[in-house]
């Protein structure tokens, strides 16, 4: 029984290896380069890739024979951009059911059918459509990686994520990736309405998880069933994240409490108030996702949300990650960044946050998000200052790979851009 | 629609004004609902050095701008004016005031609990005798927020589960006890209708009309045939004293002023071939629309509103929520503009609402990556003169012209960057907003010893 809860620990620890076609080696040549490596840019710098991955970064580096030539002067570089909490792949249109397949349990509108219950034992991989029109969309804007997080359906603990590359072919790198829920005022609501209810059956449940026996564990009417249990089990004996969207202060620290009582890496999703217990966060080390627009009061989880959240909590040394919070639009991490900026944080930790942190924290890889020998080649060559709004990517390199700078919406531009041409519109 | 313009131009000595404030509580005359917004008293202001983005399409560079009983009184390099307070603006931009043509702040408040859902009146496919303002609580802590990102007048619209959803509201950006104190004086108002998904999907899923995008407009089409019958008996009960008036019905006198042409229709419409409809049916009943909102396919028909006269109010980047927000594209603002169209930015959101300029800088910076040229000086009209346009006020606000509303923002560089800030914030030439300033950065009661904002006083 043990030895099987060993293969998700393997495939969290190295990820699913990407083989794609291997592309001819490539230099980059002139740009302004930010490795994220280190906090200054190389200027006028060449970089080399060579079988989807960086091979070398330098002022004056020996372009090999053969290497595809790319001037990127007057360009900055960067690594490609990751989001850390999405549903890419797995929604395609929100307002329809039948395209998103993100959550579990939630009531249909047959009142007669009993939801579905599912908690941990829910796990989003075998559902990511490669072929969504999002992936297009978000990649042509620097959007390389990201995590795929499931929502809560009628369970505090949504169940395990993944995450995937936006490149073409295979997006699948990192299933059973984390697992993800929430213990906020919407998580109290599916556990009889109060909050202490949500902690108290997390706790709970990861004892249950513990000493775990199939044969012993005998559920009644509102415990976890036994896909559960196995699902938490294995999720306590892989060391991978728990994610927990969580915006009140007292209740951020629950989260800390519980990730040190269980040796649990705890990472917070959304944290509106974590600037009021940064020092608690940066003590025990637990990274925060944080959606810097999200400055509103919208419910009395968030009373206390402010702009200057992320570079508060930078100050403070937590580990900071960004979010743009809306799947369509993940490629709006950059905004996101920048206002980071505008509030006070770092602009080299900024990039940092929606690059080489969220690789780090979420365990995508040795060098992933970067920029260094070894990191898997994704990059992109910006017009100017990602982080500004009237920048663009020019190109976007996944794995190694240019990707096509098109999608949907390149498309319909470039049909009805003239109104008065001659082709007519079905046909062009 | 026809305005007084003596109603519009509130420019009054500040004597005067107090004097006014102070009879205003013994007078009876006063309109029902009418605006009891008054300026603040706000001594002369001289903004020099600035870079002016005037929001008729020109950038002055080095500029001042000299603000009297707050009004534009000039608009130069070399103004005198030894009576004024003087702010330097070197390296700063100004930029007329931020309008949100579509907004729900007050009526969707935050914090977002059920007891403070009072944007949709999802009771019936026509809530046209609905008005958004009597929903609007003036204590939201959002219209601070909004205040802080240089927006000085705002549209506070009923939501788009109907039909016809009621009357929207033009509001002044200010810190108030009632929302007369925030109306807009001389605005029209406004008429709320939604196309597409949301009519037919609240009223189909309860087996009632409509349920379908035939049904949507067949229920248009029927209440403008009513409206028009009401009409005529208004106008001949006017003309000859035996004739009976008709019952009041609220939601037949909104539609009557959209027919009379005093009040504005604002018409949510995603799809390109939904707004050809309904620009037909207002052709058969003889109204005009100011504006789609949420006008997401507007790139595709962007002649045809061009040559309506009919604005369009569009998202930067949102898309894909529902089947009709899945044809979005980031040049639709560029390519409306381009078309010789009215084009607005707006944000539908108070998280949007904080960041217009961000909005727009997006909507410009695509139309740029596409090979189409636009400047700064024409995008901020997106945010500005185009929407005071659609809201009826453009002899009021939105540019910084002479004898303009001095409704003007201050920004700490230039505001299509993302690093940019509100530095000062002016309504009618009363300093709203100084990020500077504590003392100057209003707080709602709500705020008040619990939010972020509340509690660090």
């Amino acid at each position: 029984m043990r030895q099987r809860y060993f293969i998700p620990t393997l495939l969290f620890a190295c990820g699913l290896a990407f083989t794609g076609p291997a592309a001819a080696g490539v230099a980059i040549v002139g740009g302004t380069v930010h490795t994220v490596t280190s906090d200054e840019p190389l200027h006028d710098a060449v970089i080399l890739v060579d079988q989807g991955r960086i091979q070398a970064v330098g002022a004056s580096l020996q372009i090999p024979s053969g290497y595809e030539r790319v001037n990127a002067s007057g360009k900055l570089v960067t690594p490609g951009l990751i989001e850390p909490y999405s549903q890419l792949g797995l929604m395609e249109i929100g307002g329809e059911a039948a395209t998103v397949d993100a959550r579990v349990g939630v009531a249909t509108i047959d009142a007669s059918v009993e939801p579905y219950r599912l908690g941990p034992g829910f796990d989003v991989q075998y559902a990511i459509n490669p072929a969504s029109t999002l992936l297009p969309v978000n990649r042509v804007d620097g959007v390389t990686r990201a995590v795929v997080a499931p929502v809560p359906g009628n369970d505090p603990l949504a169940g395990w994520g993944a995450a995937i590359r936006l490149g073409e072919g295979e997006v699948l790198t990192h299933p059973r990736l984390a697992l993800f829920g929430q213990i906020d005022a919407g998580a109290a609501t599916l556990v009889g309405g109060s909050r202490s209810a949500v902690i108290q059956r997390l706790r709970l449940a990861l004892e249950q998880a513990r000493n775990y026996r199939p044969s012993r564990y005998r559920p009644e009417e509102g415990d976890y069933r036994h896909q559960d249990m196995a699902a938490l089990q294995a999720f306590l004996a892989s060391g991978a994240p728990l994610v927990l969207t969580v915006h009140r202060a007292s209740e951020i620290l629950q989260a800390v409490s519980l990730g040190r009582d269980y040796g649990i890496p705890v990472v917070i999703h959304g944290g509106a108030e974590a600037w009021k217990v940064a020092d608690a966060l940066a003590e025990a080390r637990v990274p925060v996702i944080v959606d810097v627009l999200d400055n509103l009061p919208l419910s009395y989880d968030q009373l206390g949300a402010r702009l200057d959240n992320a570079a508060m909590l930078f100050a403070a040394g937590v580990p900071v990650l960004f979010t743009a919070e809306e799947t369509h639009n993940a490629r709006l991490l950059r905004q996101v960044a920048g206002n980071a900026v505008a509030e006070g944080m770092p602009w080299a930790a900024a990039l940092s946050a929606v690059t080489r942190r969220p690789a780090e924290v979420f365990g995508l890889g040795e060098g992933t998000g970067t920029l260094a020998p070894g990191a898997p080649a994704d990059l992109v060559i910006w017009s100017g200052d990602p982080l500004e709004l009237t920048t663009w990517a020019e190109r976007v390199m996944i794995d190694g790979q240019w990707i096509p700078m098109e999608s949907r919406q390149t498309r319909l531009l470039e049909r009805y851009r003239d109104l008065e041409g001659e082709v007519p519109f079905g046909y062009r | 629609m026809i305005r007084s313009r003596a109603v519009l131009r509130g420019a009054v000595p500040v004597a005067t004004l107090l004097l006014v404030s102070t009879l205003a509580l013994a007078e009876v005359a006063r309109e029902p609902y009418a605006s009891t917004y008054r300026p603040l008293p706000a001594e002369p202001l001289l903004i020099t050095g600035a870079t002016v983005l005037t929001g008729t399409g020109a950038r002055l560079e080095g500029t001042s701008v000299y603000v009297v009983d707050g009004r534009i009184a000039a608009v130069g390099d070399a103004i005198d004016a030894p009576d004024a307070r003087v702010v330097d603006a070197r390296g700063q931009w100004l930029t007329p005031g931020i309008i949100d043509v579509h907004s729900h702040l007050g009526d969707y408040p935050s914090p977002a609990i059920s007891s403070t859902q009072d944007g949709n009146e999802m009771t019936s496919p026509n809530t046209a005798g609905v008005w958004a303002e009597h929903s609007v609580w003036p204590q939201d802590p959002q219209f601070p927020l909004a205040l802080a990102g240089g927006v000085t007048t705002l549209q506070i619209l009923p939501g788009s589960a109907n039909l016809f959803g009621g009357r929207g509201v033009t509001l002044k950006n200010v810190p108030a006890r009632t929302v007369q104190d925030m109306k807009f004086p001389g605005a029209p108002a406004s008429l709320k209708m939604a196309c597409g998904e949301n009519p037919k999907r609240v009223y189909g899923e309860r087996n009632q009309a409509p349920s379908t995008r035939m049904g949507n407009v067949a229920g248009f089409r029927s209440a403008w045939a009513r409206a028009a019958a009401y009409r005529d008996k208004l106008v001949k009960a006017r003309g000859d004293s035996e004739a009976e008036p008709p019952e009041r019905d609220l939601a037949m006198e909104t539609l009557v002023g959209v027919l009379d042409g005093e009040i504005l229709v604002h018409n949510h419409c995603y799809r390109a071939d939904e707004m050809a409809t309904m620009i037909d049916v207002a052709r058969e009943f003889g109204y005009r629309i100011s504006a789609f909102h949420h006008a997401v396919e507007s790139y595709k028909v962007a002649d045809l509103l061009a040559a309506e006269g009919i604005c369009s109010a569009m998202w930067a980047d949102w898309w894909g929520f529902k089947l009709e927000a899945f044809d979005a594209i980031n040049e639709n603002v560029a390519l409306v503009d381009g078309a010789g169209a009215c084009a607005i930015v707006h944000s539908d959101s108070a998280r949007g609402i904080q960041r217009l300029n961000q909005e727009a800088a997006k909507s410009m910076a695509a139309a740029r990556r596409a090979g189409i040229a636009v400047t700064e000086a024409e995008a901020i009209r997106w945010i500005t003169a185009n929407a005071a346009q659609a809201l009826g006020i453009a002899e009021e606000t939105g540019s910084i012209e002479v004898g303009k509303a001095a409704d003007l923002v201050l920004w700490n560089r230039n505001p299509f960057s993302v690093y940019a800030r509100a530095e000062q914030v002016y309504i009618d030439g009363y300093r709203y907003y100084d990020r500077q300033d504590p003392e100057r950065q209003p707080l709602t009661d709500f705020d008040l010893g619990q939010t972020a904002r509340g509690s660090a006083r």
